[in-house]
């Protein structure tokens, strides 16, 4: 089972430990897929990526001083710059992963270039920013085509099939149901800036309790068409996880978080009457008894109760999100034609986990 | 036999397909025969496909109820599958170190003990050791980068305040002379650059480099010249005690402790905001307060109430003093600090600062 806590460097064994998991819990054709990752490798990354990182912050952090001096704000576009590294290290990080991953004594591989990709990406995010979100498919579309032609199993050549137009058309209603409400809203705050505008109740509420289903939908689509486009030569994949598949997880996740925000302000509270009751004050701006070490006393239990609080989330997000969308998406999964890869040939060499590093320092996901 | 295990007969006649090997040259299929002897013989149809020695096989991630094996002395990828539980059995138990590589009970308590290690150490350096190197470092960045950066900040004010300093000619003159006042009883020689900015907040502050903004706001809840002299020498001893160049020091480093911890070195996540803003809660409380010693000593030297200005913070926050919020809040605490400056107050000795017309002038301002 999935370790609980994480904490510290231990996180390199625990991402390890659940995908070496997730991976032997899925089966193709009658055999689970083989994690070859250490946990060693990924702190090795991580550190030399700090090696990177540092150099790069501190310059970062010069150059923006200058631009500003120049014209307020102008070091906004050096934002961009932290934009590409890290689709770069997304995909450097996916080809660390993929070169771990062995199927029936061959392992997964992968060429291409990171800064080419992340050019790649930038470009058609700005399109699906110009769009507000319509150019969506066709930039998952395009990103996907490249990282699948860049993916090998042996030398068998992945390939992407899946046009934007089909994910478009699965999930058209959704965007006019997300985003059009959205676009107006903003416009009205725009409009009305800058007094405050009150979201009616009447309004929030079928909000907060569609947006679960909206978003389940969405990936469930999602996760159907890009099962269902990839491709190794002849071998290719469909995956029938309808559009409601999701919603349960989704809702599982608030379910979860909501007693744990009540726990955690019951918590605070008792922590707060625990320190009235032994005389202190625990939220002393202004008291009498010229005391102050309740507020201090106060500060570190509050402090650890929220950092438990985000912790616990996190394992809640791991199981649901991570463990059961995958398991889930597998199950939904049938592969054809896979005779077509009865005979693949080793190729590819192992890569270094500094992807995975750079995403980490960088504290960014994706793949 | 090698390791003299409690199988001592040859193993029963293996079910077809029970036992499959991959050479890690292909991934083809090979159905294979298990040979025991003194080292494992795989074969095929009579020929031998591979021997490996016991000693050198360890076990690989596979689904439940499948044993799978590698070897370290044949190609790494080469995999061994035993389906049926007795030969598994039989096999397992001649192999000395089986799961030698695999992290065992033992191996994680070390992992997480020194895991957790390096978290106390970290949370040490930042509680101990960055406050001191802060302190330290602070002098020897030079003026002319503290400036810059001061420039930068004071474009983007501009820009965010839409650049409204007040200016009527007599609340100027007014203003000017109380800030040339206090310098020069701080003993400050260089002229202290200063502005009041037109907005309601109740605030002040001073950038790196030395500028000064006092904020309408705080104007007009001041009462007399002493309670807005007390803060601006407040501001003034940020100034001179570099507290901007620490602070900048000093949080950056957490930060990026802090997100070594977390995995993110920009220090922007939601985890690491939250734990730093709690840690550096103590750090900013000891500026403040070293910022008011500086505040009394000039109060003193112009011979002036101290008492004055934590009046005019008490207007300010005293009804503050049930927000929750407020424990993480720069300048906490008013309570402690309006005993401080009540206990240092002195009976005025010195003559006011501004005339009535003066302070009419200068409350008029931004009007």
């Amino acid at each position: 089972m999935l370790e609980l806590v994480t904490f510290g460097f231990y996180r390199f064994w625990l991402a390890t430990d659940i995908r070496r998991h997730l991976w032997s819990h899925t089966s193709i054709d009658g055999d689970a897929p083989e994690y070859t990752g250490r946990a060693r490798e990924l702190l090795i990354g991580f550190l030399f990526a700090l090696a990177i990182l540092v150099p790069i912050y501190l310059a970062y952090f010069l150059i923006g001083i200058e631009a500003e001096r120049a014209k307020a704000f102008a070091s906004l576009p050096l934002f961009l710059f932290f934009y590409l590294f890290g689709h770069f290290a997304i995909y450097r990080a996916r080809r660390y992963r993929l070169t771990r991953t062995v199927w029936r004594g061959v392992r997964f591989w992968m060429d291409g270039s990171g800064w080419a990709y992340a050019a790649w990406a930038a470009g058609w995010s700005l399109l699906t920013m110009l769009t507000l979100g319509l150019a969506l498919p066709w930039r998952q579309a395009a990103l996907e085509r490249y990282k699948m032609r860049h993916c090998h199993y042996g030398d068998l050549q992945g390939s992407f099939e899946g046009r934007g137009w089909e994910f478009f058309k699965r999930g058209w209603w959704l965007w006019l149901l997300a985003v059009v409400p959205l676009t107006l809203l903003l416009v009205v705050m725009v409009r009305n800036w800058p007094a405050q505008i009150k979201i009616p109740p009447y309004v929030a509420l079928p909000v907060l309790l569609l947006a679960p289903f909206l978003y389940g939908a969405f990936k469930a689509i999602e996760w159907r068409w890009w099962i269902s486009g990839i491709r190794f030569g002849e071998v290719s994949f469909e995956s029938d996880l309808s559009k409601s598949a999701l919603y349960g997880l989704y809702w599982k996740v608030i379910g979860w978080s909501l007693p744990l925000l009540i726990l955690l302000m019951v918590y605070i509270y008792l922590c707060s009457t625990l320190l009235v009751q032994m005389g202190l004050a625990p939220f002393a701006v202004f008291s009498t008894n010229g005391k102050f070490s309740g507020s201090v006393a106060m500060l570190v239990l509050g402090g650890a109760g929220y950092l438990a609080f985000l912790l616990a989330m996190t394992v809640v997000v791991r199981v649901y999100l991570l463990r059961d969308v995958w398991a889930r998406a597998a199950a939904s999964t049938t592969v054809f034609r896979l005779e077509a890869a009865a005979n693949v040939a080793a190729k590819g060499e192992l890569v270094s986990a500094l992807g995975e590093g750079l995403a980490d320092g960088l504290d960014i996901v994706g793949f | 036999m090698i390791d003299g295990g409690p199988e001592t007969n040859p193993p029963a006649p293996q079910p077809e397909d029970t036992s499959i090997f991959y050479d890690g040259q292909s991934n083809r299929r090979h159905q294979v025969q298990l040979g025991l002897t003194d080292r494992l013989e795989i074969s095929e149809n009579g020929t031998t496909l591979a021997t490996w020695p016991f000693k050198d096989i360890r076990r690989a991630d596979g689904a439940t109820g499948i044993l799978r094996l590698s070897c370290l002395t044949a190609p790494s990828l080469a995999r061994l599958e035993v389906r049926d539980a007795m030969l598994a059995a039989a096999l397992s138990s001649r192999c000395s170190q089986l799961s030698d590589h695999a992290a065992g009970g033992q191996d994680v308590a070390a992992i997480v003990g020194w895991s957790l290690a390096a978290t106390i150490s970290i949370v040490a350096v930042i509680w101990f050791g960055l406050p001191f190197a802060a302190d330290r470092l602070a002098p020897l960045v030079p003026d002319t980068l503290e400036r810059r950066i001061g420039n930068a900040a004071e474009r983007q004010i501009g820009v965010i305040f839409g650049g409204k300093t007040c200016g009527n000619a007599s609340g100027r003159t007014a203003f000017s002379k109380l800030m040339t006042a206090i310098s020069q009883a701080a003993g400050i020689d260089t002229p202290v650059r200063a502005d009041v900015l037109d907005t309601p907040v109740p605030n002040a502050f001073a950038l790196p480099g030395g500028k000064v903004y006092l904020f309408s706001g705080l104007l007009a809840k001041a009462e007399n010249p002493d309670e807005i002299a007390g803060v601006l020498a407040h501001e003034l001893g940020h100034v001179s005690h570099r507290d901007n160049t620490r602070n900048m020091i000093y949080s950056g480093g957490t930060s990026f402790l802090i997100g070594l911890l977390f995995g993110d070195v920009t220090g922007a996540g939601a985890l690491v905001f939250a734990s730093r803003s709690l840690i550096t809660a103590s750090y900013t409380r000891e500026a403040e307060q070293g910022a008011d010693d500086f505040a009394i000593q000039v109060m003193h030297r112009l011979g002036r109430p101290t008492k004055a200005m934590g009046d005019l913070i008490f207007r300010i926050t005293g009804n503050q003093g049930d927000n929750a919020l407020s424990i993480l809040s720069n300048h906490p605490l008013t309570e402690d600090r309006l005993k401080h400056l009540s206990d240092e107050d002195r009976p005025a000795s010195g003559p006011p600062l501004l005339t009535d017309q003066e302070w009419t002038a200068l409350k008029a301002l931004c009007k």
